[in-house]
């Protein structure tokens, strides 16, 4: 077991690793400056000036070095500063990281929330009416775009309710009722999409267990049906389900960037996204860094469970 | 029993177990109207792309600005976008460029991730390690992100919108083919074949592939959805198609939103559009899964 | 100030028919519209039922309340050397002061009244050589009363160290670079030498971005990244990067009784769509729409809102060619080029009716009346067969393939640009490729100057001044001229132009060079609207002054306004 977790968790340096050349790689490769951005709408400069800026920001050192001195600053937890705003990066991600989590977590319990009742209903009623009505909800919720489904939220809520989220982010901590207003429409956005994945593997898993042999004999014994589902069934239908939340967990990051834009939330999708097109480089490569350590470490946990629950793994 | 029955079966012709994956699935759809409504709605997508010209009544490239913002009319059934042009007519070839793009993104995907899973998992070895190990790396960058940022590297296009699909799609894929090549290596007429001495590609064609191509097609069919709403969402960050290709993503995105008060039509018909086509493919996907999983089926 | 017994409303409507009279244009078509949507095409410019110019409450002014704006723009960075940009401005021309000023909106006798004013300056006068400057500053103007200046009086040497700081390093040094050197005589006095005359210098820091820094900060921090403190009617009480801005009153401020709003904050809304919902809920008070339609929208759910045409008084947006190589060099091929394209159409089509067909320079700096289609000469008309013959005879009669390049800075941006692909194709069957790209790229490489084929390129949006509007922007070694164009004579014409102090001559001059940039379509002007403010209806002393829209650039107006609740 033991060597089971130092071998897993060495290969997950080798993966960190070549995320970062990845991440490194693309964004040097892309065109335009993040100088050119700090310029803003203004004047032309001047080569000598644009030489000396980027000089103070280390953009002329040759890549192999910047690569290793941004390498050394993730290693150090020290990420240095945005280019753009020269801002340390922790203090961007000491803001902008809660944001995000809230905004996952939130999305994730509304999400779980609509898809398992609404999966359990489908699979217990199989080809019936409901069942039909919650497959199309969900794959309706499976083909509307993110951004659309948002835009429209906010756009009609104005118009029929003359009320939208208040802008200007609200600490959970500072102002609970104000921060709860601000994310319950984007947490249910965001959620949408979760919710509609979630209920069909649910009704799927839930359609193999049923047909199990101990839940028939389950029947059988005359058992009622809310007992078989809820004690017997679900147990075990709902961990393929928590595998695909866990798969899904970065679809939902991807999710937030938009989210986060039409809502107006300084969260870490939307930060990352604007460091991309103002060619931050800093702030892209550590945040990626920051999401791609988290996968790993969940993926490391998930199977590190699996090898405790699983004597086969765990004795290879 | 598998030793007493696999032989038979495995020197079958691969072709006879197609007719009869086929046979199954026609079944399953006969008893679903669900299965049959996406593979009609699919039908229709593709023979609005291959018909397109003949279908639609003008050219979509036509601006006509006196008449911009036009509700439907009769001449005008979908109305007209913001310099004129006839929205009919560029929904019809938007189905063009989001097959298209849906289309080479996942063929490249599930084509590139299946190599992939394949050679990771008939030889295993230091070659899946490696393998293994990048396409984790891939998959620790969250699909918008990497598309993203490979689309901004690429210059914005069409192509390099469905290459940076593809890109997201191959590492998930692999994996799926990797674990069912691992499991199909586990059945015994594998090892027997192995035993005997056939060649590998003999062993991977008749044996491993067979079992793959049902994953894979299904993992390919919801994919196909993905895709769409990908470039949709890429088009909404201002890297996608690009003007004046009538891409539904981009007529979403761009002037349906920016006139959505004065001119729904202008996002309510390429939405529409975008949501039966994912409608469609993932329902198709729902259907073939329940034809060909192998759990569903035999406890069935 | 003259009061004008007759509404605002009607006031515009006269003007407006007036300008058509002039124009020759019938009086057939002055129907008001309703959405965008026409059958016929329109060939007068119908009168936009909202008037470009808000009077001043009559009302005593109220102390107190909050304004939000939802807006646009994050600051990129806080100090002003090292940007322009306006989600800069929108912040520092309210926390800081320039040396001169442009009215504000309770002052101006029309909207484009560009009557220098004294902001931290009482008075100034040129050399007879126009060479040397004197401003006399205000006495007892105080920095804001924050750390490390704690409410100290601003004195000579401070304007001293700003302009060299400016000159130094940083965006502003082209313009500041003309400034031989300054004395401070005395703490009052500001006396600055030019390296060569300039009637017109005074207006280079009454720009936006000129705002009067704080030694101090600069000093401490090394930069004015962190701290932005200044003069101005509003201290910077918080920035939260993404989220928002808040600027509170200054008690200290030198104009007794203003500003009148205690606290103004500016909450950062990226999505379009998003900053209409807050204007709609009534979480934003100052609402900007780019066109006659979209203030329609609005009208329609918030029917009290007060809106405003922010008055259109020049193009900023063209056709951009790299006309430092062939085939654009050649001046056949622009012209060409130029009428080839229908911009009466773009007009009439895109923007209602409600746009101008494209010129360079602020209007009133030539003119007194909007140049009509006929004035802006030859080459602006829409005649394809003539330009398919000069192409011909400059050496292309069967056109050639090409590539644009743009950022969507407004959606009427990518319906303009692809009615221009259309047009000339058509008409002169050139194949044009078009790549829409992200701010930065696009930015970058309109910037390097180094593109090839064409860009739908600008001028930068701040400028008020007309040194600014010429010299600045079309002298050949300019570095603001991204247009890569070099004409002698329009060199001659604008260093003429910074010698000369009679005002009649200026506009003679001015009008001279617009006449020779449209006569070798050094910048290919395309059709433009505004826009148009909308506010809340409780707002008084609004009004967005033509060149000053007043949630950007020109925010310093926003001392005047007042809340009526």
């Amino acid at each position: 077991m033991y060597k089971y977790v130092l071998r897993r968790l060495a290969l997950s340096i080798p993966v960190l690793i070549l995320s970062s050349l990845i991440v490194f790689g693309l964004m040097r490769v892309m065109p335009g400056d993040a100088l050119t951005a700090l310029m803003g709408e203004s004047g032309n400069v001047s080569a000598k000036e644009l030489a000396k800026l980027r000089k103070d920001l280390g953009l002329d050192l040759p890549y192999y070095k910047q690569y290793l001195i941004w390498l050394w600053q993730m290693v150090s937890l020290s990420p240095g500063d945005s280019i753009f705003t020269n801002e340390p990066i922790t203090v961007a991600l000491k803001k902008s990281i809660p944001v995000t989590i809230e905004l996952a977590v939130l999305a994730l319990i509304l999400g779980l929330a609509i898809a398992i009742p609404i999966g359990v209903l489908s699979a217990t009623r199989q080809d019936k009416a409901s069942d039909y009505a919650g497959r199309v909800a969900a794959i309706t919720g499976l083909s509307l775009p993110d951004f659309w489904l948002g835009t429209l939220v906010i756009t009609f809520a104005a118009i029929w309710f003359r009320w939208i989220p208040p802008l200007g982010y609200a600490s959970l901590w500072d102002n609970p009722w104000t921060n709860l207003q601000q994310f319950l429409l984007p947490a249910a956005v965001l959620g949408f999409r979760l919710s509609a994945a979630t209920m069909r593997m649910t009704r799927s898993t839930l359609l193999e267990v049923l047909r199990e042999d101990y839940v028939r004999t389950a029947w059988a014994k005359g058992l009622g049906e809310r007992i078989i589902i809820y004690k017997h069934a679900l147990k075990n239908a709902l961990i393929p389900v928590i595998t695909l939340v866990g798969g899904q967990f970065g679809t939902l990051l991807a999710g937030t960037v938009i989210v986060e834009t039409i809502f107006a939330l300084p969260g870490m999708g939307r930060l990352t996204v604007e460091a991309i097109l103002f060619r931050d480089y800093p702030i892209v490569q550590t945040n990626v860094m920051l999401v791609a350590v988290t996968l790993v470490t969940l993926n490391l946990i998930v199977d590190l469970t699996y090898a405790w629950l699983d004597p086969r793994i765990r004795y290879q | 029993m598998a030793i007493a029955t696999a032989p038979a079966r495995s020197f079958e012709a691969p072709v006879t177990e197609q007719i009869s994956r086929i046979r199954s699935l026609w079944t399953v759809m006969k008893r679903k109207p669900l299965g049959m409504i996406s593979a009609a709605l699919i039908l229709i997508l593709v023979l609005t792309a291959i018909f397109a010209n003949v279908l639609a009544p003008y050219d979509p490239l036509a601006a006509q600005p006196e008449i911009r913002l036009a509700p439907p009319s009769w001449a005008h059934p979908f109305g007209t976008d913001d310099i004129g042009r006839d929205v009919l007519s560029r929904v019809i070839f938007g189905s063009r460029i989001s097959l298209w793009v849906a289309l080479l993104a996942v063929g490249i995907g599930t084509s590139v991730g299946m190599v992939v899973g394949l050679v990771s998992g008939y030889w295993e070895g230091r070659l899946d390690l490696i393998l293994q190990r990048l396409m984790d790396a891939l998959m620790t960058i969250p699909g918008l992100i990497l598309a993203l940022a490979i689309v901004s590297v690429l210059r914005p296009s069409t192509t390099n919108a469905m290459l940076a699909i593809a890109m997201v799609i191959i590492p998930g894929n692999s994996r799926v083919v990797r674990g069912a090549v691992l499991s199909a290596k586990q059945n015994r007429f594998v090892e027997a074949a192995q035993a005997i001495g056939c060649r590998d590609y003999r062993i991977i064609a008749s044996h491993i592939l067979p079992n793959v191509t049902a994953p894979i097609l299904i993992l390919a069919s919801i994919w196909l959805g993905n895709a769409i709403l990908i470039e949709a969402s890429l088009s909404f960050l201002g890297v996608g198609t690009q003007p004046p290709d009538p891409s539904w993503g981009l007529m979403l995105s761009s002037t349906g939103r920016a006139f959505m008060e004065q001119a729904p039509w202008l996002a309510v018909f390429p939405g529409a559009a975008i949501s039966l086509a994912v409608f469609g493919f993932n329902l198709f996907g729902d259907t073939l899964r329940d034809a060909w999983d192998p759990k569903l089926r035999r406890k069935g | 100030m003259p009061t004008d017994p007759r509404p605002a409303h009607s006031r515009s409507r006269v003007s407006r028919r007036d300008f058509l009279k002039r124009a020759g244009v019938g009086a057939a078509a002055m129907t008001p519209l309703i959405g965008g949507v026409t059958t016929r095409r329109a060939s007068a410019q119908p009168t936009s039922p909202y008037p470009d110019w808000v009077p001043p409450s009559p009302k005593p002014p109220k102390r107190g309340k909050l304004l939000t704006r939802a807006s646009a723009w994050d600051p990129p960075v806080l100090d002003p050397r090292l940007t322009n940009s306006v989600g800069l401005s929108q912040i520092a021309t309210l926390t800081s002061n320039r040396l001169v000023r442009y009215p504000f909106s309770d002052e101006a006798t029309s909207t484009t009244d560009l009557t220098l004013k004294g902001d931290l300056a009482e008075s100034w006068q040129g050399s007879p050589d126009f060479r040397v400057w004197t401003f006399k500053l205000r006495k007892g103007v105080k920095w804001q009363n924050v750390a490390p200046l704690n409410g100290r009086e601003l004195v000579a040497a401070d304007i001293k160290y700003c302009y060299e700081q400016y000159a130094k390093e940083g965006v502003q040094s082209f313009t500041f670079q003309e400034i031989e050197g300054i004395e401070t005589p005395e703490p009052y006095t500001v006396r600055i030498h030019l390296t060569k005359p300039n009637t017109m210098f005074p207006q280079n820091l009454a720009e936006p971005v000129s705002v009067i820094f704080a030694r101090e900060v600069l000093e401490q921090d090394g930069d004015l990244k962190k701290r932005l403190i200044g003069t101005g009617p509003y201290i910077l009480k918080e920035h939260t990067r993404k989220v928002r801005v808040v600027l509170a009153r200054n008690p200290d401020y030198f104009e007794q009784g203003r500003p009148y709003i205690d606290e103004y904050h500016i909450l950062s809304t990226p999505d379009a769509a998003t900053r209409l919902a807050a204007f709609r809920s009534g979480q934003s008070d100052i609402h900007f729409v780019a066109s006659l339609s979209d203030a329609g929208i609005v009208k329609k759910t918030n029917p009290d809102a007060q809106i405003q045409e922010y008055k259109t008084v020049q193009t900023v947006f063209g056709l951009a060619l790299a006309q430092d190589k062939p085939p654009y060099n050649d001046v056949r091929v622009r012209r060409a080029i130029s009428m080839a394209i229908d911009r009466q159409k773009q007009v009439d089509t895109l923007y209602g009716g409600h746009g101008i067909l494209g010129w360079g320079i602020p209007y009133f700096y030539f003119q007194d009346k909007m140049p009509t289609a006929a004035q802006l000469g030859p080459y602006w008309q829409y005649k394809p067969a003539e330009a398919k013959k000069l192409l011909s005879e400059a050496g292309h009669p069967n056109g050639f393939e090409t590539t644009l390049f743009y950022y969507e800075y407004f959606p009427e941006m990518t319906s303009q640009v692809q009615l221009v692909q259309q047009d000339l194709k058509k008409n002169l069957n050139i194949e044009i490729k078009i790549s829409k790209l992200d701010y930065t790229t696009f930015y970058g490489r309109y910037a390097e100057g180094k593109w090839d084929g064409m860009s739908w390129g600008f001028k930068t949006g701040y400028a008020t001044g007309l040194d600014e509007q010429t010299y600045q922007y079309m002298h050949s070694r300019s570095s603001k001229n991204y247009w890569r164009f070099s004409d002698s004579v329009i060199d001659e014409l604008v260093t003429k132009l910074r010698q000369t102090p009679d005002k009649t001559e200026q506009k003679n001059l001015t009008k001279k060079v617009m006449e020779r940039e449209h006569d070798q379509v050094t910048r290919m002007w395309m059709p433009y609207d505004a826009g148009f403010m909308v506010w809340q209806p409780y707002l008084r002393n609004t009004g967005s002054l033509a060149l000053r829209r007043n949630d950007g650039y020109g925010a310093s107006t926003l001392a005047r306004l007042w809340i009526d609740k």
